[in-house]
C-alpha cells in the first residue's frame, strides 16, 4: 500500500516537473481561464434566473460549477487514454512495463497529475469567481460536500479507465471518447438544467454521474444543503462509481492482456 | 553454472493493424500475419554475453520483449532465473531492459529526475535511492551531465543513461536490444568495452545482446544465436558459428610462383591477389590437406615464404546460413 502511494506519488512529482517546464503556457491557461468565466459571467445575465430547474439559483453561479465539474469529467475522460498513448509514442511506456510495476497501476498513475491539477484548476475558478465576481459559497456542509467530489473522482477515473480500455482493445479510441464527453456536455446538466430537455430525452440524464455530481455541489456549495437533503443524490452517485470503477478495473485488465498478446501495448 | 534463461518452442505471430480505410472497403480480406517467432530454443547460461545475432526482422525484439513480459508468446515457454515469464512479479526483478530506442526518457526532466522516477517504479528504498543514482550515474559516467535536460544528451549519453537505469534493481540479467545501433564507431567502442568489462566483467551480469553487427557479435559474446526469420539457426560459440558449413581450411601462402597446372589441383579461392603480389588463397578439405599440398609445391621447385591460416569469418558464415535457408 505504502509502495503505491509512493508510485502515484513519483508520478506525480514527474508530470509537476515537467509541467513546471512549461511555464509560459501555464500562465495563459490561467489568463484564459479568468477570460471564459468572464464571459460566462456576463452571458448569464441574460438567462432568466426563475427558468425550470435553476432551482432558484443564480443562472452564473449554477453555470460556473457545471464548468468547472465538467471539466473534471473531460479530464478523466482525455487523461487516462491520451496520456497512455503518448507515452507509447515516446517509448516510455516500455520502460514503464520492464519495471516490477504492475501495468494497471502504470495507466492508472499516468493520469494522477492530470486529475491533480484539474482538482487545482477548479480551486482556482471558484475562487476567482468568489474574488472577482463576489460570489459566496456555502461551505458549512463541507463532509457532505468532500463525500461528493471524492464520489465524483471515483466516477470519473471509472469512466476514464473505461475509455482507456476501449483504445487499448480497439487501437482507436477517440469516437467513444467524442460520443462520450459530447454526452455529458449535453446531458450532464452542465449548461442547463436537465428540465429544459424534452421530456422523453430528460432521463437519459440520471445515467450520467456528473448530474448528480453536480446536484450535490451545487446544492451544497450554492444553497448550502446538507446530508439529509443530498443523500438521494449521493446514493445515486454512489450507485454509478460502484458500477464504473469496477467495470473500468476489470475491462482495463482485459484490454491489458490483448495488447500484450498482439505486441500492441508497446509498439504504437 | 545455472540457467539464466530458457526458451522453449517460443512462437509469436502478430496481426497487422488495419486501417480503418482498409476495414471499410475490404472488410472480408485476411489480415495479414507476420510470423515473428517460429519455435525458438534457447538456453543461456549464467553471467555469459550471450548474442542473438540476425538481419532487421528477424525476430531478436520481439524475443527480448518476451523474455522482459512485455509481450506474451503464443506457444512455447521461457523462463527467467527458473521462473515462468507469465509470472511477472518473479522475473522482473531479475531482468533490466536496454531499449534500442533512445526516446523512452522524459526529455524535459534532467538525467537525475528521470532516476528518480523511475527509481520509484524499480522499488529502490527510499533510503538507498539517492545514493543508488549517484553511484550509477558515475558508474556511466555521466554524474557531470545528470542535472542537464535529458533532451541535451547525445546518443552515447543517452544510451549510457538506459544502462543506468535498467541496473537500477541491480538484476542479474541485463537484455539489451542493439545498444550501439545510434553510436558513432568510437561512442560504440567505448561502450562495449564498459559492457565487457564493466558489465560483464566485474559486476558478473548475465548479459544477452540483440545485434545484427557481426563484427560487435565476434568482439563481445562468448556464444551466440543466429535467429533468421523466426528461427534459431546456429547456436555456439562464436569459433562454431564461423565454421559452420565450412568443410575447407582456408591458407594464404606467400610464394615466387605459382605453377600453372596447380590451379587444377588445389581449390584456389582468389586468384586476383596472385596477380598483384606473391599472395594466393587455398582453400583444403580436411585437416590433413596441408602437407601434401606444401610437398607437391617443393617438388615443382616453389620457394615458400609463408603460409598462414586465414580465419573463417562470421560473415562467411552468415551468408552459408542464409544459403542454407
Ligand atoms: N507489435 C507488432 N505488430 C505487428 N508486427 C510486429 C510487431 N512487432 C514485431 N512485428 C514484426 O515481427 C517481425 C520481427 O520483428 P522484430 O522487431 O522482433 O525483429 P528484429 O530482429 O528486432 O529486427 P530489427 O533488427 O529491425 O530490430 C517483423 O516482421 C516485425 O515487423
Ligand atoms: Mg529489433
Amino acid at each position: 500500500m505504502i509502495r503505491v502511494a509512493a508510485k502515484l506519488w513519483a508520478f506525480i512529482v514527474r508530470d509537476f516537473q515537467q509541467q513546471v517546464s512549461y511555464r509560459l503556457a501555464f500562465l495563459l491557461q490561467i489568463g484564459g481561464m479568468f477570460l471564459s468565466l468572464g464571459a460566462f459571467f456576463f452571458l448569464t445575465r441574460m438567462i432568466d434566473p426563475n427558468a425550470k430547474g435553476l432551482d432558484g439559483m443564480n443562472p452564473f453561479e449554477w453555470m460556473l460549477l457545471g464548468l468547472a465539474f465538467q471539466y473534471y469529467f473531460s479530464t478523466a475522460l482525455y487523461a487516462f487514454s491520451a496520456k497512455v498513448r503518448s507515452e507509447q509514442m515516446m517509448g516510455t511506456l516500455e520502460a514503464m512495463l520492464v519495471s516490477p510495476t504492475s501495468t494497471g497501476l502504470v495507466i492508472f498513475s499516468s493520469a494522477a497529475w492530470d486529475f491533480t491539477y484539474a482538482g487545482f484548476r477548479v480551486l482556482l475558478y471558484l475562487g476567482g469567481a468568489w474574488l472577482i465576481f463576489g460570489i459566496s459559497f456555502h461551505l458549512e456542509n463541507f463532509p457532505v460536500l468532500l463525500l461528493g467530489i471524492v464520489l465524483t473522482l471515483l466516477s470519473s477515473v471509472g469512466l476514464g479507465m473505461l475509455s482507456a480500455s476501449f483504445i487499448l482493445y480497439f487501437k482507436r479510441g477517440d469516437p467513444i471518447n467524442f460520443f462520450l464527453s459530447g454526452m455529458t456536455t449535453f446531458f450532464g446538466t452542465v449548461f442547463f438544467p436537465a428540465e429544459q430537455l424534452p421530456a422523453f430525452l430528460q432521463g437519459v440524464s440520471d445515467y450520467l454521474p456528473i448530474t448528480w455530481s453536480l446536484r450535490v455541489v451545487r446544492g451544497a456549495l450554492l444553497q448550502g444543503k446538507g446530508f439529509a437533503e443530498l443523500q438521494s443524490d449521493l446514493a445515486a452517485l454512489a450507485v454509478l462509481t460502484a458500477v464504473l470503477l469496477p467495470a473500468g478495473l476489470f475491462l482495463s485488465r482485459i484490454a491489458i492482456r490483448k495488447a500484450k498478446q498482439e505486441g500492441s501495448l508497446v509498439q504504437y | 553454472m545455472g540457467h539464466a534463461v530458457e526458451a522453449r518452442r517460443l512462437e509469436k505471430r502478430f496481426t497487422r493493424k488495419r486501417s480503418i480505410r482498409e476495414l471499410l472497403f475490404q472488410p472480408f480480406r485476411k489480415a495479414e500475419v507476420v510470423e515473428a517467432l517460429r519455435g525458438v530454443d534457447l538456453t543461456i547460461r549464467e553471467g555469459e554475453i550471450f548474442g542473438l545475432l540476425g538481419p532487421n526482422g528477424a525476430g531478436k525484439t520481439t524475443l527480448l520483449k518476451i523474455l522482459s513480459c512485455l509481450v506474451l508468446p503464443d506457444e512455447g515457454s521461457a523462463t527467467i532465473g527458473g521462473h515462468p515469464t507469465s509470472r511477472e512479479q518473479e522475473v522482473k526483478p531479475l531482468i533490466g531492459l536496454v531499449h534500442s530506442d533512445e526516446r523512452s526518457f522524459y526529455w524535459r526532466l534532467s538525467g537525475r529526475q528521470n532516476m528518480n522516477f523511475f527509481s520509484t517504479l524499480y522499488e529502490v528504498p527510499r533510503e538507498r535511492r539517492d545514493g543508488r543514482i549517484a553511484e550509477l550515474l558515475q558508474k556511466v559516467d555521466m554524474d557531470d551531465a545528470a542535472d542537464r535536460p535529458f533532451a541535451d544528451y547525445s546518443s552515447g549519453m543517452k544510451q549510457r543513461m538506459s544502462i543506468a537505469r535498467a541496473m537500477l534493481h541491480d538484476p542479474p540479467i541485463l537484455l539489451m536490444d542493439e545498444p550501439t545501433r545510434s553510436l558513432d564507431p568510437a561512442a560504440a567502442l567505448s561502450l562495449r568495452r564498459f559492457i565487457q568489462d564493466e558489465l560483464s566483467g566485474r559486476d558478473r551480469k548475465t548479459i544477452v545482446l540483440a545485434t545484427h553487427n557481426l563484427h560487435e557479435a565476434e568482439l563481445l559474446c562468448s556464444r551466440i544465436a543466429v535467429l533468421m526469420k523466426g528461427k534459431v539457426r546456429q547456436v555456439g560459440t562464436v569459433e562454431e558459428v564461423r565454421r559452420w558449413g565450412l568443410d575447407t581450411r582456408n591458407y594464404e601462402l606467400e610464394l615466387d610462383r605459382w605453377p600453372a597446372e596447380a590451379g587444377g589441383r588445389f581449390n584456389v579461392l582468389s586468384d586476383r591477389a596472385w596477380e598483384d603480389g606473391r599472395r594466393i588463397r587455398i582453400g583444403l578439405s580436411g585437416d590433413d590437406g596441408l602437407n601434401p599440398m606444401l610437398a607437391y609445391l617443393l617438388e615443382q621447385g616453389v620457394t615458400i615464404r609463408g603460409c598462414t591460416q586465414v580465419d573463417a569469418d562470421l560473415e562467411g558464415a552468415f551468408a552459408r546460413i542464409l544459403e542454407a535457408e
